[in-house]
């Protein structure tokens, strides 16, 4: 079961709306690299890891990928909040706006909604922890392209604290992946 | 308009050339770690895994009051247990690391309760709770500005 803690992972408080950040961040949302797409990737792929430690990894970067859905959310939610119907249409979200009004909705920044076929599972733990170190690396690389597209330091602090975070999760399923290639070497 | 070239902040130096190199980290010493705040504000609780982009150096958080103070030591302890979980997970025999996560543990549930009695629970099972009317539902929620 998970329970909630009611406060973010790292604080937000982006004083200044921007719409044009929230139509490229929403992707890190419900996109291909999105944080969304990462919590269900690794808890799904959790069940049937090979032993303790690759279960406990999944869960706890699964649960942690959870709490940046919800960082990405508050990000979005506060750059959108308060905007007029005539800004969201200037901002290219009159569509958006059309669908949802004010709510917010999983999709990439092209507006495709999100899909579990984002997500990746192969029935073998190596290819499943590839898989996600992939995953890591295609988000730290959306996390840099999001922080080329801003200067302002309330959108670039959480930016960057998440990039770092993709960078320890893939250091981690990293060690976790040669730690399994050394065990099938041993008993080849 | 968004402006690019804020003179404040020294965005174009910086470093990603560690970011493929294979470290490895099982002698990692729980003495070499960041302290909580320090890990927090960089996302990482390891420095020979630490890798900058665009910000040559992280952005402090500045409190506005009492509360958000608070809430940064919090998030900075709670933030420091989670990092060290991860890396525990794989090394679970490494005594000083879990010597040193208890410690975080210890410190980061002290001042949750003192952060829960004066502003209302973070969880809903904590002794926080045990107050009329219901504060569960108070606001701000995590996504509200403060």
């Amino acid at each position: 079961m998970w329970i909630y803690k009611k406060k973010l992972e790292y604080p937000i408080n982006i004083k200044n709306k921007d719409l044009r950040m929230a139509k490229y961040l929403v992707t890190q949302y419900g996109g291909p690299a999105g944080e969304l797409s990462a919590a269900w990737q690794y808890l799904n792929q959790r069940y049937t890891m090979p032993d303790e430690k690759g279960k406990a990894l999944l869960t706890d970067i699964g649960t942690e990928e959870l709490a940046h859905v919800e960082m990405i959310s508050t990000m979005i939610y506060q750059l959108t909040n308060g905007a007029t119907v005539e800004e969201m249409e200037a901002a290219g979200l009159g569509s958006n706006y059309a669908q949802f009004g004010m709510d917010l909705f999983p999709s990439d920044s092209f507006g495709n909604p999100f899909t579990m076929a984002y997500i990746k599972t192969a029935g073998d733990p190596i290819a499943n922890i590839e898989s996600d170190m992939a995953a890591e690396q295609r988000a730290r690389a959306t996390y840099e392209h999001l922080m080329d597209m801003t200067n302002d330091p309330d959108i670039l602090g959480p930016l960057s604290f998440l990039r770092q975070r993709e960078i320890i999760h893939y250091q981690r399923f990293k060690e976790l992946r040669n730690y399994y290639l050394d065990i099938q070497k041993k008993n080849s | 308009m968004y402006n690019y070239q804020n003179k404040n902040l020294d965005y174009y130096n910086y470093s990603n050339d560690n970011f493929n190199q294979p470290i490895y980290t099982e002698d990692a010493n729980a003495n070499a770690l960041y302290d909580p705040y320090q890990g927090f504000i960089r996302g990482n609780m390891f420095p020979n895994l630490y890798n900058a982009y665009k910000l040559n150096q992280p952005l402090d958080i500045t409190p506005m009051n009492e509360k958000e103070q608070l809430l940064i030591f919090l998030d900075a302890l709670s933030f420091a247990t989670i990092d060290m979980n991860l890396y525990l997970d794989l090394y679970q025999n490494d005594k000083d690391m879990i010597a040193l996560f208890n410690q975080y543990r210890m410190e980061a549930n002290k001042l949750r309760t003192e952060y829960e009695s004066k502003y209302g629970p973070i969880l809903v099972d904590s002794d926080a709770s045990n107050v009329y009317p219901w504060a569960w539902d108070n606001r701000p929620w995590p996504w509200e500005n403060q």
